[in-house]
């Protein structure tokens, strides 16, 4: 019988390796992959400003694939479906989502993502992550849509309290109110300040409501009515036309009356499509996430860094800020999961439910976020709400004013 | 106050004649080649596209650059005959309205691909300031556009009446192959419709989006003239005059003194409420030539 050869070197050097890239944390961990969809409109009334917010999405999971997801073990695969903003698109496009990706989460875009998903999302398991603010008809407990930021009702309430404080006076603030039926999102937006308006007569008064097209063709005798009802403020949240067809009423009436936007029909998109910047002089745009201005924050460091390392080309600017923000605390919630449950077997339910155990704080979305606390009253946070605002100041977007406190407004 | 009242009514009466001057484009085709024009928003878009593409982007001056974009639009109408419509001469005519719903989806496309989904500036061609008299207010685009319609339709009238090329146009609609067998070059006229069609829907682009801002959505206004349209009666140019007053008025008035009331945009809904009204009644329109078929 034959003694068994020593090993030798060559064979004990190729297992040390073996055994240190075993050991190796991070890049011997097994990758386990899981789906995040992303509903986008590429191709429907915004498909104007989905570049930016799309690319703000994808760069921060790409990020987070690289530096967080590969020290736990997980891939969050991401692939974009085109909605064009459309109720019927988004659920005629769900089933094959679900058996493509079988994600374990979902970016939405806005109410008609809500309106087509909010009833499956239960039975289906996975959560809707919106980057905009809340909407009065999704304002339910026990919600799988779920929103970083209140309802624009609240943003908005939170600007007119602002304004009337810097107007000051007892008198409430006249405000006039310019939306669409083109979506139920916008009526719902426009009922919401209604509503706030007749529980809060001495914050503000509502001149007038105005419905009108995506793509008006004139408002000077909508906007007539309103300056001649002496509005003090003009609150639009639907798109950069109507802003735009707003202005150039307001100049032709030679009427200086503070336009309030938000998000997604900022003061730089409007601002772009009006012709420059300096159209847009003295109006606001308000809401609960960081303000893309020049000025040296976490958020913008951010920013720059995955401009420079993940080639994030597009602007620092609301919307991609918005891309960015949804994706980050999306992420986190993941995160905060994977660490719960371990990076096995994970689930949109677990998602769900480390959102509701875990915060997310300020510090883990950069600053873009403030910090959020969910709970099943709501599908956004309904403590310490607060906006940020900016404006268009001698030709340059600055901010007006942070962490403003948003008002308690009731369900409508 | 009555001031308001007329105020309301003329401002309605200039938005009806925009409504007009985009009709003017699916009349045209229609007389033509009896082809309703589902694409006449998309035509009115990339009108626009072409104008914002000389001026704005190409920093051409507004006199050079606008007249441009006119010839280009009629390039575009030509190739939109010789690709699609030249092939379906004798074809049934609800061959040829599928195909203006095909163009409408490309159209869209090739605005998308070309100029991008961005909202654009559209040049200041008007003044902005309204036409200020003792206390009624017109603005100023409209006012302009109204008259630009008046004349289009003119013009169109007269050509289409008095002119050898326009009466030809009227008798390749009648009937393709009687208007073959009397010499006529059927596709050269539908040529002109289109070409025709498509320089109208780029006046329109003009008036409708002059100092404001324009994607493809500026082409809903494609569909606000249907009205206009059909209560003229697709044949007639002048009646279009009439028909686009009477529905901007309608709309006027109701967007001042029913949408307040009911929170709702009855404005909008109005006009299409006239119109489905029409097509119960008097399926030819106010002015629509009636057929009378001998058997």
């Amino acid at each position: 019988m034959s003694k068994p050869r020593a090993p030798g070197f060559a064979t004990l050097a190729a297992a040390a390796a073996l055994a240190c890239a075993l050991a190796a944390p991070g890049a011997a961990l097994a990758q386990t992959s899981y789906g995040v969809a992303m509903l986008s409109d590429y191709s429907g009334p915004y498909a104007d400003v989905m570049p930016m917010l799309g690319r703000g999405r994808e760069v921060v999971l790409d990020w987070w694939n690289a530096e967080v997801g590969a020290k736990l073990g997980v891939k969050l695969n991401h692939k974009n479906f085109d909605t064009r903003y459309d109720a019927a698109q988004t659920a005629s496009l769900w089933p094959g989502i679900k058996s493509e990706m079988k994600p374990i989460a979902v970016l939405g875009l806005g109410g008609p993502d809500v309106a087509a998903l909010s009833q499956r999302l239960p039975d289906d398991g996975i959560p809707l992550f919106m980057s905009t603010a809340g909407y009065g008809y999704a304002w339910k407990p026990d919600s799988w849509i779920i929103n970083p930021r209140p309802t624009y009702t609240h943003e908005h309430a939170g600007a007119f309290k602002w304004l009337k404080s810097r107007r000051g006076g007892s008198q409430p603030l006249k405000v006039g109110i310019i939306s669409s039926e083109a979506s139920p999102a916008y009526v719902d937006i426009a009922r919401g300040i209604e509503r706030y308006a007749k529980d809060n007569p001495n914050e503000i008064q509502i001149v007038e409501t105005i419905f009108t097209e995506v793509q008006p063709t004139d408002l000077s005798t909508q906007v007539r009515r309103l300056v001649r009802g002496g509005v003090e403020a003009i609150s639009i949240q639907t798109n950069t036309a109507a802003v735009v067809a707003t202005k150039r009423a307001l100049q032709g009436l030679g009427a200086k009356v503070p336009v309030i936007t938000s998000s997604h029909n900022g003061l730089p998109a409007s601002g772009k499509a009006a012709g420059g910047l300096d159209q847009m002089e003295g109006d606001y745009e308000v809401y609960g996430m960081a303000i893309a201005s020049d000025e040296d924050t976490p958020a913008r460091r951010f920013y720059e860094k995955l401009k420079a390392g993940y080639k994030l080309a597009a602007p620092w600017n609301a919307l991609t800020v918005m891309g960015m923000s949804q994706s980050l605390y999306t992420v986190r919630v993941i995160e905060h999961a994977i660490k719960k449950h371990g990076a096995q077997n994970l689930t949109g339910a677990k998602v769900r439910e480390t959102l509701y155990a875990e915060p997310v704080t300020t510090e883990e979305t950069f600053g873009m976020l403030p910090t959020l606390k969910f709970t099943k009253e709501a599908p956004f946070p309904i403590e310490g709400l607060k906006v940020n605002i900016a404006t268009i100041k001698g030709g340059k977007y600055v901010t007006a004013a942070t962490n403003v406190d948003t008002p308690a407004v009731k369900k409508w | 106050m009555i001031i308001d009242f007329v105020n309301y009514a003329i401002n309605g009466a200039l938005l009806g004649l925009l409504y007009a001057l985009i009709a003017m484009g699916f009349v045209v085709i229609y007389r033509a080649s009896k082809v309703f024009n589902f694409a006449q928003g998309e035509l009115v878009v990339l009108g626009g596209f072409l104008q914002w593409w000389m001026v704005v982007s190409m920093g051409l001056p507004m006199i050079v650059g606008i007249p441009l974009a006119f010839v280009l639009a009629g390039v575009v109408g030509l190739l939109i005959e010789r690709i699609f419509f030249a092939r379906l001469v004798g074809e049934s005519v609800f061959a040829m309205v599928m195909v203006t719903i095909g163009l409408l989806v490309l159209l869209r496309g090739v605005v998308l691909v070309a100029f991008g989904p961005q909202v654009r500036p559209f040049p200041i061609v008007f003044p902005l300031q309204p036409l200020v008299i003792g206390e009624l207010m017109i603005p100023t685009n409209l006012l302009w556009g109204g008259v630009l319609t008046v004349l289009a339709a003119i013009g169109l009238s007269w050509f289409f009446n008095r002119t050898r090329t326009g009466l030809t146009m009227t008798a390749v609609a009648e009937d393709h192959q009687v208007a073959l067998s009397m010499g006529i070059s059927v596709k050269r006229s539908i040529a002109f419709a289109w070409i025709l069609g498509c320089v109208l829907s780029t006046l329109g682009a003009v008036v409708f989006l002059s100092g404001k801002s324009l994607n493809f959505l500026a082409s809903e206004i494609g569909f606000a003239a249907l009205p206009v349209a059909l209560l003229a009666g697709l044949e007639s140019i002048g009646g279009l005059l009439l028909a686009g007053v009477i529905v901007g008025v309608i709309q006027g008035l109701a967007t001042a003194y029913l949408d307040p009331l009911v929170g709702g945009a009855v404005g909008s809904v109005l006009p299409f409420a006239i119109m489905l009204l029409i097509l119960l009644v008097r399926p030819t329109g106010l002015f629509g030539w009636r057929t009378i078929e001998r058997v």
